[in-house]
């Protein structure tokens, strides 16, 4: 007798979504599911194959799984993937492309801190680091991660809105011969040329330059 | 050119267009990795991940991966795809170039080849062998982030 097989829609659009290299798997519902459905997820190291379930993860409702912890190692790749399931019914599997932590991370613009004298505003710049599982845990800056680490600085003179464009390795920098009593605003950007990475500008800190000694 | 970079390997240095290669393979990436369906076999990173070389055979390896790449992948990745063909062949170039110039200092015996990355590249070969010749040229093509991040 033919045997009834009732199955449901896949989750769709399952990937991985990384910042600073926490690398987070997320899906949406399948098509025309409203609540009540479950998953479970499982990942796997590219080259060894083995799937390895998220316990965490089992009989979720909730459309995202932390997987950062499983794939903190950027020297290997993964996959992860995804099955819902809904009153006796189950999707399929369904899988990530490849995910590359090194080269598939985004990172957060660095940390800008002026200071000012009369002449000129310094910059310190601190790049983001890398997730890490609790804060005891030793910190890696992805400066260590990305050697190429450079930084893009906008220094924008209010007065006369004239703005620089600077590119520097070093975490310093000095801009000189500006006008006393005078608000300058610095944003900064973090670019690795290979691989291909840029962070957004961070937001504007403005300082005014002191009086004329 | 804009984004070459002078790249270390052991005492020979070679200049690479590594921001032109990665753009071209991050253009294809997903393309080329789905039409490798095996995860249980990497022809780069396992048993021995290339990262775990020591820096005294960097050369050796990076002189024989070169070799390996221009004469044993590029030439089987042929796909329906034009798009992914020019990219292909793009790439290609690029690596043919870094062989030429790596040559030159293999020759002038600056590129020793030790024990280690003797067996290093054969295991390589061993991976690559253990499939047929389209699908191991597609795999170790899709590996190919993974080296230019060892490279790197």
């Amino acid at each position: 007798s033919g045997e009834l097989y009732c199955s449901l829609l896949n989750p769709r659009n399952v990937r991985f979504e990384s910042i600073n290299m926490k690398n987070v798997l997320h899906w949406s519902a399948p098509e025309g599911t409203g609540n009540g459905v479950l998953y479970k997820v499982k990942y796997s190291v590219y080259g060894v194959g083995k799937w390895i379930r998220k316990a965490e993860c089992r009989n979720i409702n909730r459309t995202w799984c932390d997987l950062s912890s499983e794939t903190s190692d950027y020297e290997d790749q993964y996959y992860a993937s995804v099955k819902a399931f809904l009153n006796g019914m189950f999707s399929d599997w369904v899988e990530t492309t490849r995910f590359n932590p090194l080269t598939d991370t985004k990172i957060d613009p660095p940390m800008v801190s002026v200071s000012s004298t009369d002449r000129s505003i310094s910059i310190i710049l601190t790049a983001p680091e890398k997730w890490k599982r609790s804060p005891e845990e030793e910190s890696i800056s992805l400066l260590q991660v990305y050697p190429g680490l450079q930084y893009n600085v906008s220094v924008l003179n209010k007065k006369t809105k004239k703005r620089w464009f600077f590119s520097v390795s070093n975490h310093t920098l000095v801009v000189p011969w500006l006008e006393p009593e005078t608000a300058y605003c610095v944003s900064a950007q973090i670019h690795v040329t290979t691989p291909l990475l840029d962070s957004g500008f961070s937001k504007e800190y403005c300082i005014a330059t002191l009086k004329d000694k | 050119t804009a984004g070459n970079k002078i790249l270390h390997f052991g005492a020979c240095r070679v200049s690479v267009s590594m921001a032109e290669i990665r753009v071209g393979f991050t253009a294809i990436k997903a393309n080329i990795q789905a039409r490798d369906p095996i995860r249980t076999l990497s022809i780069l990173s396992y048993p021995h991940s290339l990262h775990k070389v020591n820096s005294s055979d960097r050369c050796c390896i990076t002189h024989h991966l070169f070799n390996f790449y221009v004469d044993k992948v590029f030439k089987h990745c042929k796909t329906e795809d034009s798009y992914v063909n020019r990219k292909i062949s793009s790439i290609a170039n690029s690596f043919l170039s870094m062989k030429r110039k790596l040559e030159q200092c293999h020759e002038q015996n600056r590129c020793e080849c030790g024990r280690e990355s003797t067996e290093k590249f054969k295991q390589i070969l061993a991976n690559y062998e253990g499939l047929n010749v389209t699908s191991a040229a597609m795999k170790s093509l899709g590996e190919l982030d993974i080296l230019l991040d060892w490279m790197e």
